[in-house]
């Protein structure tokens, strides 16, 4: 009777023993399987998730070079003159301790220019793009703004907050799924003097769609022309949109959304718009960085801005998957580190259960590699069944787990959003409604680098068992037998 | 002579100063029936194992047929020269009693196990279904399945009821009168040792007497 004729013969009559090696292997093939089909999953969600939200470049102005732009032109001035000076505007304070200067830039200075964006909007694979003002402080004139006793109001304008865009569709706002449209419609770019309010806002003022609410500029609330503009939409959030500053002034309920024009009308600007953001959506995902080489190609003053690639919502949600990725590449890791204590502890007292059988082998002259190698054929036989079983149910235990992985991250991202939020108009984000499936595929590859995984740790934990019977001469093996 | 230990001395190797072997020499023939009898810790056991190549002496050398065991290697003394027989029967649990005998090596072990009187519907049982007596038979069936001229039995009647160790020693004299094998076996029991036709008597991990001729009165009464 060979090696291979016993190993069967205990395979099939020891069941309870090879059930339980089974079950073992069983188990450890499939979070194998479930980590490296997971750690795939990830990439293939991160590009869904790109799509969904829609993959885009979001334009800056950049703060260094704007300080670099003001610094050159004070340095250019004369000494002690004051006024404005290609939008910085210079004045000289006098106090009881003398002379000092105020600084600061008007809109023109700041302002992203609008040439420059309808150049990058113009690139080949640039499907849409808007533009979005910096939020804009104005006097609310025939209705009352949200209010709450609780908010420190000590340095609030008592304003409402005014966010103008090109097409409200492309708002990072809306495009995260934070805000929603509850009645009425977004604002286009062929919309003038209209806005979108809150519901807590409409609700406050008994206003609908079709009503008509008015502001004027805050530094002069009594004359300043007053601006009116149709609400054609009320919005909802799924997550308060944080302030900018302290005060009532820009709690969510009082962010106004508007066309593109009025935030300059409102505030009765003489120094033009504030641009503060342009974003420009990828109309394939795919060309992405394609279409980024072609952006970058555009001559225009480059040093003037910032191009980031997608959104922050994209970044944050990137980074999560890339995470996911960490995360599965770990959970490999452990599972074969736990796999190879668990299966050699599982030989150890296999090998336990068998000295007598190994010390019988050896009276018969049975030589020790031969012995071991039966027990190392068992083994494979019990693995490679388990393995192979464990392709079958694969795919849904791979689905299963990368589906609770993804949950987790994108529950991570959505806490991670809500400390990190700091503005307005684009921090709160809701990234869960972006994920619209997890696709897990367990590729041949995969199972072969699974059964060859399981392979090396059974023949290790085998060899490592035997090792510790190997050791030992057969009359030893004899006298722990008796 | 089949087998011979010249001058062996055994002491485990983490207790070297403790003997348990003391220069013992002994010459085993063909067709004769040795028992070794003595107290236990005497070194019955670990002389049976010396002579089974389950280990090595620590001076001496135990000869097979006049050439040192070594030579050719212990695990092929186990399975060309010797065969065993242990007081636990040592079998394999997951095989069958016919399975078993196969071990040993024979290509006929139903020839076998007729020979040891064990009854053919038992043959395909799993072997632990078996009685103690018939486990023993069987165990025997497999050593006298590798045509060694030796076999080594270790207190072969040590679980066993009266009569079934009477058929048991019954078995073992056949085997060396009729078969022609040297069979020696280590016992504490009296009327096996009786039985032999001759009988080694250890003390100390020395031989201290060998009793010749067989079963008789004397014999048994020095005992």
């Amino acid at each position: 009777m060979n090696s291979f004729q016993r190993a069967w013969r205990s395979v099939i009559r020891k069941p309870v023993k090879s059930i339980l090696l089974f079950l073992i292997v069983f188990i450890i093939s499939l979070f194998f399987l479930s980590g490296m089909a997971s750690r795939n999953a990830s990439i293939a969600t991160q590009n869904i998730t790109k799509q969904a939200v829609g993959a885009g470049f979001l334009m800056e102005a950049n703060e260094a070079d704007k300080h670099n732009r003001a610094e050159e032109i004070l340095e250019q001035k004369g000494e002690g003159e004051e006024g404005n000076f290609d939008g910085v505007n210079v004045e000289k304070i006098e106090t009881e301790y003398g002379a000092s200067w105020r600084v600061w830039y008007d809109n023109s200075f700041q302002t992203l220019l609008l040439h420059d964006i309808e150049k990058i909007s113009a690139v080949s694979g640039i499907s849409a793009y808007n533009i979005t003002t910096a939020v804009t402080a104005v006097n609310p004139v025939n209705f009352s703004r949200i209010e709450d006793d609780d908010v420190d109001q000590s340095s609030d304008l008592r304003c409402v907050s005014l966010i103008g865009s090109k097409d409200m569709s492309l708002d990072t706002n809306i495009l995260s799924g934070n805000v929603t449209i509850k009645e009425g419609r977004m604002i286009t770019a062929e919309d003038s003097d209209v806005c979108v309010i809150s519901e807590e806002l409409a609700e406050k003022n008994n206003l609908s769609v079709g009503s008509r609410i008015q502001f004027n500029d805050r530094h002069d609330r009594e004359n300043a022309e007053v601006f009116e503009a149709e609400i054609v939409g009320i919005y909802k959030v799924r997550q308060k949109m944080t302030p900018v500053m302290s005060g009532d002034t820009y709690r969510s309920e009082n962010i106004i959304f508007t066309d593109l024009g009025f935030p300059e009308k409102a505030e009765g600007s003489v120094s033009g718009a504030l641009y503060e953001k342009a974003y420009f959506k990828a109309a394939d995902v795919n060309q992405y960085d394609e279409i980024k080489k072609e952006i970058r190609k555009i001559d225009i003053g480059w040093e003037r801005y910032d191009l980031i690639d997608n959104n922050g919502n994209i970044d944050t949600m990137s980074s999560n998957f890339n995470d996911l990725e960490e995360v599965s590449q770990m959970l490999v890791i452990v599972v074969a580190g736990a796999s190879l204590i668990i299966l050699f502890l599982a030989f150890v007292f296999w090998m336990k259960g068998r000295v007598q059988e190994i010390g019988i082998l050896l009276a018969l002259g049975t030589p020790k590699i031969k012995i071991f190698g039966q027990i190392l054929l068992e083994a494979v036989m019990i693995a490679s069944a388990a393995v192979f079983l464990s392709f079958t149910a694969a795919p849904a235990a791979s689905k299963i787990t990368a589906d609770y992985l993804v949950e987790q991250q994108v529950r991570q991202a959505d806490e991670q959003s809500v400390l990190e939020a700091n503005k307005v108009a684009k921090s709160a984000e809701d990234s869960e409604e972006t994920v619209t499936g997890v696709s897990v595929e367990v590729t041949p590859e995969l199972m072969l680098y699974d059964w060859f995984g399981v392979a090396v740790l059974v023949i290790i934990s085998v060899g490592a068992a035997d090792l510790l019977i190997a050791r030992k001469n057969p009359k030893d093996i004899f006298s722990e037998i008796n | 002579m089949v087998l011979e230990a010249k001058n062996v001395k055994y002491a485990y190797k983490s207790q070297k100063e403790k003997e348990i072997l003391k220069n013992v020499s002994m010459q085993f023939e063909e067709k004769k029936f040795y028992t070794i009898v003595g107290a236990s810790g005497a070194g019955k056991t670990t002389f049976l194992s010396l002579l089974a190549g389950l280990d090595t002496p620590s001076e001496g050398i135990i000869l097979y047929e006049g050439e040192d065991i070594r030579v050719k290697g212990l695990n092929c003394h186990r399975k060309n020269n010797v065969s065993l027989v242990f007081q636990n029967y040592n079998l394999i649990d997951y095989l069958t009693t016919e399975e078993n005998v196969r071990l040993g090596g024979t290509k006929n072990p139903r020839y076998l196990l007729e020979q040891v009187s064990i009854p053919c519907e038992d043959w395909n049982r799993n072997v632990l279904q078996l009685s103690g007596g018939q486990q023993q038979r069987v165990a025997i069936a497999r050593a006298l399945a590798s045509n060694a001229k030796v076999l080594l039995a270790d207190e072969p009647t040590g679980n066993l009821d009266e009569t079934t160790a009477a058929e048991i020693i019954e078995l073992l004299k056949r085997t060396a009168h009729e078969l022609g094998k040297c069979v020696i076996a280590v016992t504490h029991s009296r009327y096996l040792a009786a039985q032999a036709d001759e009988v080694i008597m250890i003390k100390d991990g020395a031989v201290e007497k060998i009793i010749i001729g067989g079963y008789n009165d004397e014999a048994v009464k020095e005992l």
